[in-house]
């Protein structure tokens, strides 16, 4: 609803997928602007996920054009280092560095790159241990947390390195049913501070409180998105009426 | 910090070399023996090599005015390192044949000889004839050996090879071979000394010949030459007689210590300490320095078998292919004796040892530390380049130190089994703990006990071994 306004963040031009015989990205193009919150869903293996680490590279499409920030991360040339240290990523199994603290998780990547010095890296975690409301386990090794609090600390991790984007590969997934809260919680505040957000979920709840945009992911297509509005009480694609009955009932 | 570790390594290893290979002022020869066929060439109790062919060599060296290293291993080993010019001369009771002229250029002789056939002391066999399907062990590499092997046909024996004389002997007065094959000399003062056996034709020797001192062909024409000038003169003034009269006349415990001292493991602990403790000093420095560059080695093998470009990756999974498929004892001869024929470059024994160690233990090492980091979930990996942080970092700050983690009893394992590799490196002359254990033996006889005081020598080690590894293993953790 914004995307007219403001600025391009994120360009996604006919994107394909295959592995092997298994094409699960068809011609995908999508533009996301700058403070947006986009919320994908459908059914699992319909590409959603796929497309997301493509936004960061951990996937490579086979062909298409993949812009983001003003880089050409499909071009060889681009250093995919730089690019990455904005856009924060949060996974469905959290993926904290076993061998460190929280603080040190949190401190890593900004002291590593050179980005902030040690003092500075350490206030700054502590700050972000505050949003995530989880100031007392600084100093815990992080196989003590609970699944909650594991996530909220990898998004404190990506949140140190200041990105402009935050892609959320299904965050709640692996979490109990009373931890999810918690979490969703954080990305409310987050949205709500204006970050760029790219979410996969299944949480329909929070997509439509919290999304600009839904987008309905099938087949290894976008079959539909809009508003949240529109996508949830007035769907036109009969695949995400399908979706959407059997979610809504489950 | 990685790169820094490397460096003082390739250092130390150059080191090695070069301490070793330092040449002195006045001619220097490395010169090789078999120091277990005594009277000719053993140790004795003060760990000293003595014999015949010792006394002789001493007494030339001090005539001619040079110095050398006396070098003593397996008999096969000793006569190949002179054939490749990595050792300049060997004497160790090697006979003048027709065949060994194309190879090696012989002094004049310096003891007459003969082949002896030779059984158990109560043994039924009486004729040569008696032997048909029976075992017959031979010592690999010797005139003897040929000799017996010439008979084989004949007479329709079975062989069996040994590296040195006191193992052979052991086998037939045990009982496991009926005959052995042996110069005269040799057995008839094994025998004088108590060893189980008999001459079959002490007065008919086959192939009668002579022992010569030996060098590579056409090479090292001015050693030669000293040694038969110094030969014609101690054998002119009477001090070659006084030299044989020394070790035919007395009896072998003049040299290898009483029979109180060998016949207990206190006697025997006690009498060849000085040896025990030498041996087992080299066992500690090759299991240490081998363990150290080893592991560095095969983390690098590893990290390479985990990196991003797949050429890097098929280096590592060759060389570890490669150096995991090759017997140590085969790798240690290679680069031992098989490269410097080729190269013309000698390496020190030790330092031989020191490479093989590090390519053989490095390939196992490189292989465990490889799927230690396979086994790093990838999730860790993917949420390190996440953040921005390139490959190198990643695998630095996340990987490695998970990975590492993982692997440490693997790494306790491969401590010990390199421990125990360093034994073969006996077989390249190295003189440690196991090749002193070989001496002691041949000194003495004492098979059994001596045995027992060296494997428990090894217990020990790796008991304190895996003590410490623990102990660094609770550390970490």
């Amino acid at each position: 609803m914004s995307e007219t306004k403001n600025k391009v963040k994120v360009h996604v031009e006919k994107v394909n997928k295959s592995y092997g015989e298994n094409h699960v990205l068809r011609d995908i193009s999508l533009d996301i602007a700058e403070n947006e919150v986009v919320v994908m869903i459908g059914p699992s293996g319909s590409g959603k996920s796929t497309f997301l680490r493509m936004l960061n590279q951990l996937e490579t499409p086979d062909n298409g054009t993949i812009v983001v920030d003003g880089f050409d991360i499909s071009e060889k040339t681009t250093d995919i280092n730089k690019v990455r240290e904005n856009i924060g990523m949060v996974f469905q199994n959290f993926n904290l560095f076993n061998n460190y603290t929280v603080l040190e998780n949190i401190m890593l990547a900004p002291v590593e790159l050179g980005k902030l010095d040690k003092v500075a890296a350490e206030k700054k975690a502590r700050e972000l241990l505050e949003t995530v409301d989880l100031v007392d386990k600084a100093d815990v090794s992080v196989n003590s947390l609970s699944g909650g609090q594991k996530q909220r600390i990898a998004i404190a991790r990506a949140l140190a390195m200041e990105p402009d984007v935050m892609l959320f590969d299904e965050p709640t997934s692996a979490l109990d049913p009373e931890m999810v809260g918690d979490v969703l919680e954080v990305m409310k505040n987050l949205a709500e501070s204006g970050m760029t957000m790219i979410i996969v979920t299944h949480e329909m709840g929070f997509a439509k409180q919290v999304a600009d945009r839904v987008v309905f992911f099938e087949s290894g297509k976008i079959q539909e998105s809009g508003t949240p509005d529109q996508v949830f009480n007035a769907p036109k694609n009969e695949r995400l009426q399908e979706f959407l009955s059997k979610v809504m009932h489950a | 910090m990685f790169k820094k570790c490397l460096l003082g390594l390739a250092t130390l290893v150059t080191l090695f070399t070069f301490v070793s290979t330092v040449q002195a002022a006045e001619p220097h020869y490395t010169i090789t023996t078999d120091a277990t066929y005594a009277p000719f060439t053993f140790q004795d109790k003060d760990s000293n090599y003595v014999g015949i062919e010792q006394d002789t060599m001493k007494a030339i060296a001090k005539r001619e005015g040079f110095t050398y290293t006396m070098r003593p291993m397996s008999y096969n080993s000793a006569a190949q390192l002179v054939s490749n010019g990595q050792a300049d001369g060997i004497i160790a009771g090697m006979s003048i044949t027709p065949e060994r002229k194309e190879v090696y250029d012989f002094s004049t002789p310096y003891y007459k000889t003969g082949v002896a056939w030779i059984v158990g002391k109560n043994s039924k066999i009486k004729s040569l004839n008696d032997l048909k399907g029976q075992t017959v062990a031979l010592k690999t590499g010797t005139a003897a050996s040929e000799y017996g092997k010439s008979l084989q046909e004949k007479y329709g024996f079975k062989v069996k090879y040994f590296n040195d004389t006191d193992t052979m002997y052991n086998d037939v007065v045990v009982g496991n071979s009926a005959a052995t094959f042996e110069d005269m000399p040799v057995i008839q003062y094994a025998i004088k000394n108590g060893m189980a056996l008999k001459v079959m034709n002490a007065n008919k020797p086959g192939n009668a010949g002579s022992y010569g001192f030996a060098v590579e062909k056409n090479k090292n024409k001015i050693l030669l030459a000293s040694f038969n000038r110094g030969f014609a003169a101690i054998k002119k003034d009477g001090t070659y007689d006084k030299i044989v009269a020394k070790y035919l006349g007395a009896s072998q415990s003049t040299f290898s210590g009483t029979k109180k001292d060998n016949s207990s493991i206190l006697g025997i602990m006690a009498s060849n300490k000085a040896a025990l403790l030498k041996g087992l000093w080299q066992t500690l420095q090759l299991t240490v320095i081998a363990i150290i560059l080893a592991s560095v080695w095969g983390i690098l093998l590893g990290v390479m078998g985990v990196s991003e470009y797949r050429w890097i990756r098929a280096i590592s999974t060759t060389t570890v292919y490669i150096f995991r498929g090759l017997p140590l004892m085969v790798l240690a001869f290679f680069i031992y004796i098989g490269l410097p024929g080729v190269t013309g470059v000698k390496i020190p024994a030790f330092t031989a040892g020191i490479i093989t160690l590090i390519l053989n233990e490095g390939a196992y090492t490189g292989a465990f530390v490889r799927g230690g980091f396979e086994a790093v979930h990838q999730g860790q990996m993917e949420a390190a380049r996440s953040l921005g942080l390139p490959y190198g970092s990643a695998m630095r700050r996340v990987i490695i130190p998970q990975g590492l983690r993982i692997m440490i009893p693997s790494f306790i394992n491969q401590f010990i089994i390199t421990l125990k590799d360093t034994s073969i490196l006996s077989a390249i002359g190295l003189l440690e703990l196991t090749q002193t254990g070989t001496l002691i033996v041949a000194r003495n006889s004492q098979g059994f006990r001596v045995w027992a005081i060296i494997a428990v020598i090894y217990l020990i080690v790796i008991t304190l071994l895996t003590w410490l590894s623990n102990w660094v293993e609770k550390k970490l953790k």
